[in-house]
């Protein structure tokens, strides 16, 4: 269950931030939606070690070799001889295995950074167009009850929960909202309505 | 949501306490965003001008595709002309993006950040443009996909050993790379149009903005994204015109074959390139009014970057000319000879273009922030590097080895329809992405923005920017 | 160098000083290689077909003025600057040593005709015809080209296919003067003398090694297949 606060300026935000935090739930419930990037650290703490440049150096070494079949492989299927030059000639290859893996680098950067987003996204989550303008979002996903979990670096983020999560899922969702109330919410925005 | 916005405006400019303050979010989303209002009818009008000269083009085009290579200029010895001229031109305009935006993103250079996008976007449709013209100087095109490398009933793979191979392969490299470059950096931009508009353009940026939401996670593989494909497109934009360069500098005629040719093309296209960023700079501060957003700082900057390339150019120039001088091997010095000769007028304005004028006029700061200077600069270096493409590929070919077999060219009304037809089209590609894509990176203006602050040093307020590191 | 697959290695010797220029040659080769036929027009706009030209140049000042002659076709070089070029191997190296192109592969980039030094690469402009009752004498052993397509000096290439044929028939290689292009065979001066340079004793490889001899734009390092003799004692200029 999710739910977001929609807050007209990043000190706000940043307040309510702080306020749940020190209710009980964890740094990794908490998600900022802005139309602005931040810094890290400046809403919420994202310590995610992203993995997404592995599909590029995969993608480059695939189109590598995709290069190399391409120029070296179909020469050497279908031998012609041109002018004096070798049927597998070296600068041609290595021309075309590195644009071919530059190319496939982009395309696999581009996939892997989708993918580590989650994106196109599937199901449908809280937003707010007024988050376009220059507001910020605080997303809040609130687990329905449960034991704590630690945020330890073996521990998957979606997977710890707050010291909060003991209540049920509507008291948690209460007293969010009064933190985000007093922080100086403009409005809220549950699950319900997207 | 009005009412919202209002409220919204009288808190954002929380930590300026100077003048100008910081502009708002709303109001620069206005701004930025007034691109993509409803066509008015001089929108239509010109759509509809640069339309019909495309259409002109593509007439010319099957004219010559019925009729035969003659209806062209070239002849024998001179097998190449205003197409390849054109091609080369067109890859060196494409250059802007890679220089303006990738660099400069390494470099956290702040000012790029209104420019960015319209370089990255020139990018794309340049090489679009260039590509085409290979196809267009074939003398079959309907078999141009005689090229393409796929297993085929003629039991035959091109030759990779070929540079118009080399050439073919980098071209779709750079363009589907700058395409995802371009999209990458609109990402967040159509999260915005999306949350901005109703109707099918609603329905066409959501289903291009993929969900973006832009959370702290997704914003944070966004950048390293970003600062990534930057990385990776510099590399392969340099590729790209050392391959052109390498379709003359491989072959054995005299004035290509020379190894400096590849850094060069590179140097020139960079030039090129820059030079056609500040022409679209220009107008499109005009079109759209962003007197605010493209200030002389913008230009001035942009005129260091001119100045340094035109530098390195004339550089690139007087090496190449002084060693053909020195050697004084018979058939290059008659090439240069030739060259020098017959197309003397073309000479002049191609060093006034390229060197001269920008080398002169870009040390002087005035000048750099004067729009009306930049503007007549900014198009002479574009009209000296077609001619200086123009001077590489035909006078070597008019003059070759044979003394016997020496041509000469002139284009005829079908190349030069072509050639006016890839300008109108480029132009046709911008009009229609500037109308239906914001056209300027509004996330980069307005995380610029947000992080603007102004701070106590001494006695003065210095302006400060919160920095990622 | 090149890969001896074949004990075929065709050249061409041209005699200079037998060269009267008087163009039989680049008649005789129009005729049997079907090569367009091109009015004043195409010639003037530097568009003519001729795979070989006969060059021709003054030597002297008035009154002492002597004219000298060089015909010129494709050269067969064995590091052709054309073939590597030939995005589609349209331009390919035989293994007889010949500089061969397949005109159905042909796209048109023109790029071989750029990059030959000798310029005797000829493209196709137009769409040639042959009037009535012209195409009555258009060879049926090899292919008349459209346009948008490259062709050249194939060293009548049918004619040595067929003599290769009747001679593996006999169980035998091709003998010394066996085959004979077009241009040689129709020299009333007998400058042209064409074989298999493979063959130290064929007549054209003996002529080869002659102290007159040399080749064009040797210092490109293009490896030409055809030698040209010059200054035997008559040289005046």
């Amino acid at each position: 269950m999710e739910m977001l606060g929609i807050f007209s300026n990043i000190e706000s935000a940043a307040g309510a931030v702080d306020g749940l935090i020190r209710a009980g739930f964890t740094e990794a419930q908490i998600d900022s939606l802005t139309s602005v990037p931040y810094p890290d650290g400046v809403l919420v703490r994202s310590e995610r070690r992203s993995w997404f440049r592995w599909l590029a150096l995969g993608g480059g070494l695939c189109g590598a070799a995709a290069g190399f079949g391409l120029a070296a492989g179909t020469a050497w299927l279908y031998p012609v001889q041109t002018g004096d030059k070798p049927i597998i000639a070296l600068y041609p290859t290595a021309i075309i295995c590195f644009e071919v893996a530059m190319l496939c680098a982009i395309i696999g950067a581009m996939a892997g950074m989708f993918l580590e987003m989650g994106l196109p996204a599937l199901k449908k989550r809280p937003y707010d167009p007024a988050i376009a303008e220059g507001c910020i979002g605080i997303c809040l996903s609130i687990h329905p009850g449960g034991e704590a979990v630690e945020c330890d670096p073996g521990v998957r983020p979606e997977e710890c929960i707050g010291g909060i999560s003991s209540i049920s899922a509507a008291e948690q969702r209460e007293r969010a909202e009064e933190i985000m109330r007093a922080a100086g919410v403009l409005r809220i925005i549950g699950e319900e309505q997207p | 949501m009005s009412e919202f916005q209002e409220s919204h405006n009288s808190n954002v400019s929380h930590n300026s306490h100077s003048t100008p303050p910081a502009k708002n979010a709303a109001h620069i989303n206005d701004d930025l965003l007034s691109s993509l209002r409803p066509p008015t009818l001089r929108w239509y009008l010109l759509a509809f001008f640069l339309g019909a000269v495309v259409a002109w083009g593509l007439a010319a085009f099957t004219y010559q595709m019925m009729n035969g290579m003659y209806v062209t200029g070239k002849n024998r010895p001179v097998m190449w002309g205003f197409y390849i001229t054109g091609f080369v031109f067109w890859v060196g305009l494409s250059h802007s993006g890679t220089m303006v935006s990738s660099i400069l993103r390494l470099s956290q250079a702040n000012w790029r950040r209104p420019i960015l996008r319209a370089a990255e976007a020139m990018t794309v449709f340049c090489i679009t443009v260039a590509g085409m013209f290979p196809l267009i100087h074939l003398g079959r095109n309907w078999t141009f996909f005689y090229m393409i490398p796929y297993p085929n009933q003629r039991g035959l793979w091109p030759n990779f050993r070929s540079a118009l191979l080399w050439d073919m392969t980098a071209i779709t490299a750079y363009i589907i790379g700058s395409s995802l470059f371009l999209y990458l950096g609109l990402l967040p931009d159509l999260a915005v149009a999306r949350d901005r508009t109703s109707g099918w353009r609603h329905t066409m940026y959501g289903i291009l903005a993929m969900g973006w939401r832009g959370t702290s996670h997704e914003w944070s593989v966004y950048h390293k994204a970003s600062t990534l494909m930057a990385a990776m497109i510099i590399p392969v934009a340099v590729s790209v015109h050392s391959i052109v360069a390498w379709d003359f500098a491989v072959t054995v005629v005299p004035g290509w074959h020379s190894t400096i040719f590849p850094p060069y093309f590179v140097i020139g296209a960079i030039l090129s390139g820059v030079a056609a960023v500040i022409t679209l700079m220009i107008t499109i501060r005009k079109a759209f009014h962003l007197e605010e957003y493209l200030t002389p700082l913008h230009f001035d900057n942009m005129g260091k970057l001119l100045l340094v390339i035109s530098l390195l150019w004339s550089y690139a120039y007087f090496v190449e000319v002084q060693t053909i001088w020195y050697a004084h091997e018979p058939i290059e010095w008659e090439v240069f000879g030739f060259m020098s000769g017959k197309y003397t007028p073309q000479l002049l304005v191609m060093l006034l273009g390229n060197s001269l004028l920008p080398i002169t006029c870009m040390c002087i700061k005035r000048l750099r922030r004067s729009i009306g200077v930049m503007l007549v600069v900014s198009l002479l270096v574009n009209v000296g590097m077609f001619i200086e493409r123009f001077l590489i590929i035909v006078p070597s070919l008019s003059h070759k080895n044979m003394p016997f077999a020496w041509g000469s060219y002139s284009p005829s009304w079908v190349e030069i329809s072509i050639n006016i037809a890839a300008l109108a089209g480029f132009a046709l590609l911008f009009t229609l992405f500037a109308k239906f894509f914001p056209i300027m990176a509004i996330s980069d203006v307005r995380e610029l923005e947000a992080r603007k602050a102004e701070v106590l040093l001494g006695r003065a307020r210095v302006p400060s920017i919160a920095g990622e590191e | 160098m090149e890969k001896m697959t074949s004990p075929y290695k065709w050249g061409m010797v041209i005699d200079l000083d037998r060269c009267t220029g008087c163009g039989a040659c680049v008649v005789a080769c129009q005729a049997e290689n079907n090569v367009g036929l091109c009015d004043k027009k195409e010639i003037s706009e530097g568009r003519n077909m001729h795979w070989l030209r006969i060059e021709r140049y003054w030597v002297g000042e008035y009154p002492d003025v002597r004219v000298r002659f060089l015909p010129v076709m494709c050269q067969h070089c064995h590091d052709a600057p054309c073939e590597p070029v030939c995005p589609v191997y349209a331009s390919y190296h035989n293994p007889d040593g010949l500089n061969g192109q397949v005109y159905n592969r042909c796209v048109g980039t023109r790029y071989c005709g750029n990059n030959c030094p000798y310029a005797v690469r000829v493209f196709n402009f137009y769409q040639h015809e042959w009037p009535k009752p012209l195409d009555n004498q258009l060879s049926p052993d090899i292919t008349v080209r459209s346009r948008g397509v490259m062709e050249k000096c194939s060293f009548c290439i049918q004619r040595i296919r067929r003599a290769k044929e009747e001679a593996k028939g006999e169980g035998r290689q091709v003998r010394d003067g066996e085959v004979q292009p077009a241009c040689a065979q129709t020299c009333p001066a007998e400058a042209m003398v064409f074989g298999n340079l493979a063959d130290p004793r064929s007549r054209v490889a003996r002529l080869s090694r002659s102290p007159r001899r040399f080749q064009l734009l040797e210092h490109l390092g293009t490896h030409p297949s055809v030698f040209y003799l010059k200054g035997g004692g008559r040289e005046h200029v």
